[in-house]
C-alpha cells in the first residue's frame, strides 16, 4: 500500500537504534549552539560535495552535466558528487553526522532529515535569509512537506515528489466475472470487489498483497497525529474502522496469506506474479512491469488510489544543506540549483518522478497525455498532486512503522480485537516518541 | 556388520537431495535469472527454471553501470590483506594463548571470548570516529584494520595447537629449539587444516561485508564488490536480472576459493574435534 515504493522501501529498517546512538554522540561532540562553518551570505566558491540516495544506476549523466553547468556558471567551486546506495542509508547519514563528515548537499527525505535536523547539522532554511528567498519558487506543500514539526521551519530544499496510482489486473477482474473496465473508486467498492473476486475464485485470488500502512490509514480521513506531533491519535473510531474492515477482508481471503509480512517489495512481486489483482504504485512502476512481467503489462489496469479526505498521498524527497560545512554558499547556491525549475523539470523528463516547483506542473507535458500509459499515468498523478500530501508523519520512525505494523497483524489473525492493537500501537510509540 | 535396507539408502538419498535443493536452489535460482532476456517474465507461477532466451547480456550491463573490474578490485585487495592479517595475527595470538605461559594468560582468552559476543553493529560509529582521527577514513586500510585479527579466529588457532600432542614439542626442545622455531617448524605445520579454516572465513567475512565498507568509504571509486553492487538496486529501475548477475558475480570467487581449499577445509574442521 505504498504508491512508489521505490522510493519509499529504502527507509532502512534496522538503522533506528544506530542512527540514535550516532546523533547522541554527536550531540556530545558538537561545540553547542552557534552555526559552525562559514556564512551563508559569502562568496559562492570553495570545494563541496553533494551526494544523491541511489540515483547513479540510470542516470550518472545527468548528475554530471548538472555538476558541469554549475561549475561553468561558478568557476570557483568544485563540486564532487557521490552517490550512496539503496541500503543503510540512514546508518551511512547517521555516522557521517557524528564524525562531522556529512557532505555539504545531502539528498534526503522528510524522515531522514528529521533526526539530523534535530541534532543541529542541518541548515533551517526558513532561518537563513539566503535560503528562504527561494521559497515562493516552490509549490507551498512541497515546502510544507520538507517543514518539520517543532523544529521551526524547512530543512531540505524540495526536490522530486512521487506520486501513484493504484495498478490492477483486468486478466484476474474479468476471470472472477467483474468488469476490467470499472475498477473500484471508493473504499466500499474496494472492499466490495475483493469480496467478489476471493468468493468467485474460490479463494485462489486474493485482492491486496500488504496490511494497511501509516499511509493508508491517512488517506481513509484517519488523524495519524496531535496538532503539534507530539501524540499519536489513529487509534480514533475511523482508523478502528479501517482495520476492521481489512480483518473482514483478511478473513475472506482478499488478502495474500502471506500479506501479514509482506515488505511492499514482497507485496509488489505478488502483483508481478499476477497473485494478487490490485497494488498501489508508481508512475515509474510502468517501466519495471512491462520489463520484468511483459504478460502482466498487457493486462494492466490503472486507476486513482481511493482516498476519503480529497487528498491523495504523495512523498517528498529533498536536499538538505549542512551547517556545519565550509563553504555554506556555494552549498545554497548549488542546492537551489539542481532544484531550480529547469532542472527539476530535466530530471522528472527523464524519471517518472514530478517536480516540485511552482507552475511546473501546468506544463502541457503533465497536462495533455499523449496516448501512451506512460503519458496518461503521468497527466493523472501530476493532477493528483495538487494539494497531494505526505501523510506519513515525519517524526515517524522505522521502529514506530514496525510497531503498527505487527499489531495489525495481530489483529488480522484474531489475537487482538482491531481497537486493541491501534491502542496498543500508539501507546508504545508515544513512548518511543517521548523517550527522544 | 549392518547393511542399510534398500528403503533407508533410498530415504537418506531424498534427504540429501531435499537439502541440496534447499541451499543449492536459490543461488541456482539467481543464476538462470541472470541469464532471462528482458522479453521473459522473471516472475511466473509456477517458476520457470530454464531461460527462455538465454542471453549474457544482463552481465554486459552489470559492467556498464558500476565498474565492476575497479570494485573486484577493491574487494580482492581487502580480502587478500585481511586473510593474511588473519593467518598470522590469529595463529600468533593462538600459539601464544595455547603453550605460552604468561601473567594474564586466562583473562586475555576470556577477552577474546567476550570479543565474539559483541554485534559489530554496535561499534560501527565508534570505529568510525577512530578512523577518521587515524586520517584514515576513505582508505582500504580502514576497511580491513576492525576485522584484521577475528577473535573467533583466534580462538579457532588456540584450540587447535592445543591439540598438538605437547611430547612433540617437548622432543623438540630437548634438541634446542627455541619458542619460534617450535612454532614455525612444528605447530604451524601440524595445523594447517585450521588455517585453511581461518583464510576461508577472513576471506569471506571481508567479501561479504557490507555496512562497514560503505560507511567508511565515500568515494564510490573506493567501494568494495558488495557495495557497489548495491547500485544495481535503483531507485526508479528494478532489473532483478541487473541484480542475479551482480550476485552471480560477486559469488563466484568464493565458490573458486572454496573449491581449492576445500580438501584441506573439512581436514581442518574435524581437527579441533577429533583429536585431543
Amino acid at each position: 500500500m505504498h504508491p512508489s515504493r521505490g522510493v519509499v522501501r529504502r527507509t532502512v529498517r534496522p538503522a533506528v537504534p544506530l542512527l540514535a546512538l550516532a546523533l547522541a554522540l554527536s550531540a556530545c561532540g558538537s561545540d553547542g549552539g552557534g552555526g559552525g562553518g562559514s556564512s551563508a551570505d559569502g562568496r559562492i566558491e570553495g570545494r563541496i560535495t553533494f551526494q544523491t540516495w541511489n540515483l547513479r544506476a540510470g542516470y550518472k549523466d545527468y548528475f554530471e552535466s548538472l555538476v558541469k553547468e554549475f561549475e561553468e556558471k561558478y568557476p570557483d567551486v568544485t563540486v564532487k558528487w557521490q552517490d550512496q546506495p539503496a541500503e543503510h542509508y540512514a546508518d551511512k547519514l547517521g555516522a557521517d553526522a557524528a564524525a562531522g563528515t556529512l557532505p555539504d548537499v545531502v539528498n534526503v527525505s522528510p524522515d531522514l532529515s528529521y533526526p539530523l535536523a534535530k541534532a543541529g547539522v542541518l541548515l533551517n532554511l526558513d532561518k537563513e535569509p539566503v535560503a528562504a528567498k527561494f521559497k515562493g519558487e516552490y509549490t507551498a506543500e512541497a515546502w510544507r512537506g520538507n517543514t518539520l514539526p517543532g523544529l521551526d521551519g524547512a530543512y531540505a530544499f524540495p526536490w522530486y515528489l512521487t506520486t501513484g496510482p493504484l495498478f490492477y489486473n483486468k486478466a484476474l477482474f474479468r476471470d472472477a466475472g467483474l468488469d476490467p473496465e470499472k475498477p473500484p473508486r471508493t473504499y466500499d467498492e474496494l472492499f466490495g470487489a475483493a469480496a467478489e473476486l476471493s468468493r468467485r475464485s474460490g479463494g485462489r485470488t486474493a485482492t491486496l498483497a500488504g496490511t494497511p500502512a501509516i499511509e493508508d490509514f491517512g488517506r481513509y480521513g484517519v488523524r495519524l497525529m496531535d496538532e503539534d506531533a507530539t501524540r499519536f491519535t489513529y487509534n480514533e473510531p475511523r482508523g478502528v474502522e479501517l482495520l476492521t474492515r481489512y480483518k473482514r477482508l483478511h478473513d475472506e481471503g482478499g488478502l495474500d496469506p502471506q500479506a501479514l509480512t509482506s515488505t511492499p517489495e514482497q507485496a509488489g512481486r505478488k502483483f508481478l506474479e499476477q497473485k494478487v489483482a490490485m497494488n498501489p504504485g508508481g508512475a515509474n512502476d510502468l517501466a519495471n512491469f512491462r520489463k520484468n512481467a511483459p504478460s502482466l503489462y498487457r493486462n494492466l489496469g490503472i486507476t486513482d488510489a481511493p482516498n476519503n479526505t480529497g487528498k491523495p498521498n504523495m512523498y517528498v524527497m529533498g536536499l538538505a544543506v549542512n551547517r556545519n560545512g565550509k563553504h555554506k554558499a556555494a552549498a545554497i547556491a548549488f542546492a537551489h540549483f539542481v532544484t531550480d525549475r529547469k532542472n527539476q523539470e530535466a530530471f522528472a523528463h527523464r524519471v517518472a518522478v514530478f517536480p516540485s516547483t511552482k507552475g511546473s506542473l501546468d506544463d502541457p507535458y503533465w497536462t495533455k497525455h499523449d496516448g501512451t500509459d506512460e503519458g496518461r499515468v503521468r497527466v493523472a498523478s501530476a493532477k493528483s498532486l495538487k494539494g497531494a500530501v505526505n501523510y506519513t508523519p515525519v517524526v515517524m520512525s522505522d521502529e514506530m512503522k514496525t510497531i503498527l505494523r505487527n499489531e495489525v497483524a495481530k489483529a488480522l489473525q484474531g489475537k487482538k480485537s482491531p481497537k486493541e492493537a491501534l491502542d496498543d500501537a500508539v501507546a508504545q510509540s508515544d513512548r518511543l516518541l517521548r523517550r527522544k | 556388520m549392518t547393511r542399510t535396507s534398500w528403503a533407508e539408502k533410498a530415504f537418506r538419498y531424498v534427504l540429501l537431495l531435499a537439502v541440496l535443493a534447499l541451499t543449492v536452489g536459490p543461488f541456482l535460482w539467481q543464476l538462470s535469472t541472470s541469464f532471462k532476456s528482458t522479453t521473459e517474465d522473471v516472475y511466473t507461477s509456477p517458476p520457470r527454471f530454464l531461460p527462455e532466451h538465454p542471453t549474457a547480456h544482463n552481465y554486459a550491463e552489470v559492467a556498464d553501470i558500476v565498474p565492476v573490474w575497479d570494485y573486484a578490485l577493491n574487494s580482492l585487495t581487502v580480502a587478500v590483506a585481511s586473510v593474511l592479517t588473519n593467518l598470522i595475527g590469529a595463529s600468533t595470538a593462538g600459539y601464544a594463548l595455547a603453550r605460552l605461559r604468561f601473567r594474564g594468560r586466562g583473562a586475555a582468552g576470556l577477552a577474546f571470548v567476550a570479543a565474539l559476543l559483541v554485534p559489530a553493529e554496535s561499534l560501527v560509529i565508534a570505529q568510525f570516529t577512530m578512523m577518521r582521527d587515524l586520517h584514515l577514513n576513505n582508505t582500504l586500510t580502514a576497511v580491513v584494520l576492525p576485522g584484521a585479527v577475528g577473535a573467533l579466529n583466534v580462538l579457532l588457532m588456540r584450540n587447535a595447537f592445543a591439540n598438538v600432542p605437547r611430547e612433540i614439542e617437548e622432543a623438540a626442545v630437548v634438541d634446542g629449539a627455541n619458542t619460534w622455531q617450535r612454532f614455525t617448524r612444528i605447530a604451524l605445520p601440524s595445523v594447517r587444516g585450521t588455517l585453511a579454516v581461518v583464510a576461508i572465513f577472513a576471506f569471506m567475512g571481508a567479501w561479504d561485508d557490507f555496512l562497514w565498507p560503505l560507511i567508511v568509504l565515500s568515494d564510490s571509486e573506493r567501494y568494495t564488490l558488495t557495495v557497489g553492487l548495491n547500485f544495481l538496486h535503483g531507485t526508479f529501475q528494478q532489473n532483478p536480472r541487473l541484480v542475479a548477475a551482480g550476485t552471480v558475480i560477486a559469488v563466484a570467487p568464493l565458490v573458486v576459493l572454496f573449491a581449492c581449499l576445500q580438501r584441506y577445509f573439512f581436514r581442518g574442521a574435524g581437527e579441533g574435534a577429533v583429536k585431543g
